[in-house]
């Protein structure tokens, strides 16, 4: 039986180190270790390429390698005959390397030491099974087909976004284990990621910022790939990457970090997969872990076929809620009493705080001015999507606007504040404001 | 260049350190220069420094023993994985022969040094007794003179000659 490179892809977990053997054109061979041997495809593996060592300068003049694989549970042996193609010095596979070699140099006390130069790119030509004892495999601790097919059914049955948004998340707990997992969607316009659905943290998070490009959610943004890490690393800790966020002074970037992002402080495990529908990013999910090791290659295949789902429902269900229903009968209002809630809208970034705290920026803040505003201009209550579609003052960017994320976001922070102004869906494209107290508006002008 | 009669390659504190207690690796390769790889289990050193023997399981390497047979080229690696210290060792005079009365002895001596070595990195003892379970009767052993010898431990300096 012919092996791929798919059915010992477990070996390229970094777990157990793989060796290089290499030939100088003189004909002295040469063994090396190997910090990583990543998964390409059934028939490609990447080598990093930290430093430019002897494997590297043999396989610039000979591209013939011979690899040594051990995988890490039943420690059976693979050889792998394969030839050196090229080396990617950027992109996904580039910064998905990269991503997983600091984990394994903070694994191994090698932080500082490797550093991702280039991923190069070698065609697997055999695999033969070294002879030898094994030790028998464990059975997995879940079917994750199984498992995916049951979280697929789930999000089928979701009509509504903040549902289908709910039921990704209660999936991977229920369905997948995974307890610790968030749902971010992507502003084009602010290059930035903001979390709409959380679960699993002491705070949900809802409405805190990752810029594009930073730490493991942002780089799988940016470069559209999954980015997995089975050990701690500082390289990709969220507090470096909000910090640098802030570096940069002013109201706007000191407000990024108002809302705390809701990862958790001893992650070990992290894999972010990007959301992607119709060709263009929509978001990213995040599942994390405490354990070492918790996300394997089907792990990630498993959520990259879930937020592919995901993606496509997240788009369809934005474009259907654009479609006005008939209204729903008008609610009894529930009265207003108790002292005046001061909104301040800050024109400069659309921030908008109640009383001292602040609630939400941009397009969110925006909106919840426009109805803030038109609470009591007008005394309106009911709003429809369309309607802030077409208010120049939102100013939603013309595609993907993602107007119904931003509701949702707008919603729960304000149910988390327990605000005296709330938002609750009426149909579809609709939705009611619901005021408690008397508002007070206070517009503070750019200054 | 070769290296001076009182000098072998090996000095006295590499000669020891691979003695024990090191996973080793060895290479050879074929006339059109493809590489052949697999793993040994202990090593010998004479007690000139100017031979080295490596021990190797033969059913799991019938293509390297192929080529340092017809090649006599090889390459050894011995590496302490605690420490990640490693050096290399290559020559060109790579023979087969018989198992010395003690090899037994003294790959186990090896395997157990390692089981020690490797379980505060949080590998167990059946890791190291799986990838390196051997046969008695199916160990050969191959000697060589080392003619370079290189430090390998990861880092920038990997590679430098000893």
């Amino acid at each position: 039986m012919t092996l791929t490179v798919d059915a010992i892809r477990e070996c390229l977990e970094g777990n157990i180190p793989s060796l290089v053997a290499t030939c100088a054109p003189d004909g002295t061979p040469n063994v090396s270790y190997v910090s990583q041997v990543h998964y390409v495809d059934g028939a490609h593996v990447a080598l990093t390429y930290q430093f430019f060592n002897k494997t590297r300068e043999n396989v610039l003049a000979n591209p013939r390698a011979t690899l040594f694989l051990v995988h890490p549970t039943t420690f059976a042996r693979y050889r792998l005959a394969a030839t050196y193609l090229r080396t990617e010095t950027e992109g996904p596979l580039f910064e998905s390397m990269k991503a997983k070699l600091a984990g394994i140099a903070s694994h191994t006390g090698m932080s500082g030491v490797f550093r991702l130069l280039g991923s190069d790119i070698y065609r697997v030509i055999g695999i033969e099974t070294v002879p030898g004892p094994v030790v028998p495999a464990l059975p997995p601790r879940r079917s994750l087909l199984a498992s995916l097919r049951a979280a697929s059914q789930r999000l089928n049955a979701c009509t509504d976004l903040a549902s289908l948004l709910d039921e990704a998340l209660d999936s991977l707990a229920r369905v997948f284990g995974v307890d610790h997992a968030m749902v971010l969607m992507f502003d084009a316009t602010a290059q930035r990621l903001y979390t709409v659905a959380s679960r699993g943290y002491e705070s949900s998070g809802v409405g805190s910022e990752i810029p594009l490009g930073q730490g493991v959610i942002g780089v799988a943004a940016r470069e559209l790939t999954p980015i997995r890490i089975s050990h701690a690393t500082t390289e990709y800790g969220y507090g470096r990457a909000i910090r640098a966020a802030a570096a940069a002074a002013g109201m706007a970037d000191r407000l990024e970090t108002e809302i705390p992002f809701p990862g958790l402080p001893e992650s070990r495990s992290q894999l972010a997969v990007p959301i992607v529908a119709c060709g263009r990013l929509v978001g990213a999910l995040y599942v994390e872990s405490t354990e070492d090791r918790r996300f394997g290659y089907d792990d990630e295949d498993a959520l990259v076929a879930l937020a592919a789902q995901l993606g496509t429902g997240i788009h369809i269900l934005q474009a259907t809620e654009g479609h006005d229903e008939a209204p729903a009968g008008a609610a009894g209002r529930l009265p207003v009493e108790g002292a005046p809630v001061v909104v301040r809208h800050y024109a400069e970034n659309d921030s908008v705080f109640l009383g001292e705290d602040y609630l939400i920026k941009g397009v969110a803040g925006a909106i919840f001015w426009k109805l803030a505003r038109d609470y009591v201009n007008e005394q309106r209550v009911e709003f429809t999507n369309r309607e802030l579609r077409l208010d120049p003052a939102i100013r939603l960017p013309d595609i993907s606007d993602n107007l119904e994320a931003r509701l949702v976001l707008l919603q729960r922070r304000l149910d988390e504040r327990e605000a005296a102004l709330r938002i609750e869906k009426t149909g579809r494209g609709r939705f009611r404001l619901c005021v408690r107290r008397p508002v007070k508006l206070v517009e503070v002008a750019p200054a | 260049m070769s290296p001076p009669v009182d000098n072998p390659p090996l000095d006295a504190e590499n000669a020891a350190f691979i003695r024990c207690g090191v996973m080793v690796s060895v290479a050879s390769r074929d006339a059109s220069h493809v590489a052949s790889l697999s793993r040994a289990l202990g090593c010998r050193v004479a007690p000139d420094r100017r031979r080295v023997t490596v021990v190797l399981s033969a059913s799991q390497c019938e293509t390297l023993l192929r080529d340092l047979r017809e090649t006599g080229t090889v390459a050894a690696v011995f590496t302490q994985p605690s420490t990640h210290r490693t050096i290399q060792l290559k020559g060109t005079d790579a023979a087969l022969g018989p198992l010395a009365p003690g090899t037994t002895a003294l790959v186990d001596a090896n395997i157990d040094a390692l089981v020690k070595d490797v379980a505060p990195l949080g590998y167990s003892e059946i890791f190291v007794r799986t990838v390196l379970a051997y046969e008695p009767e199916d160990l050969v052993e191959v000697t060589f003179t080392p003619t370079s010898a290189f430090a390998q431990t990861p880092g920038p300096q990997a590679g430098r000659r000893l």
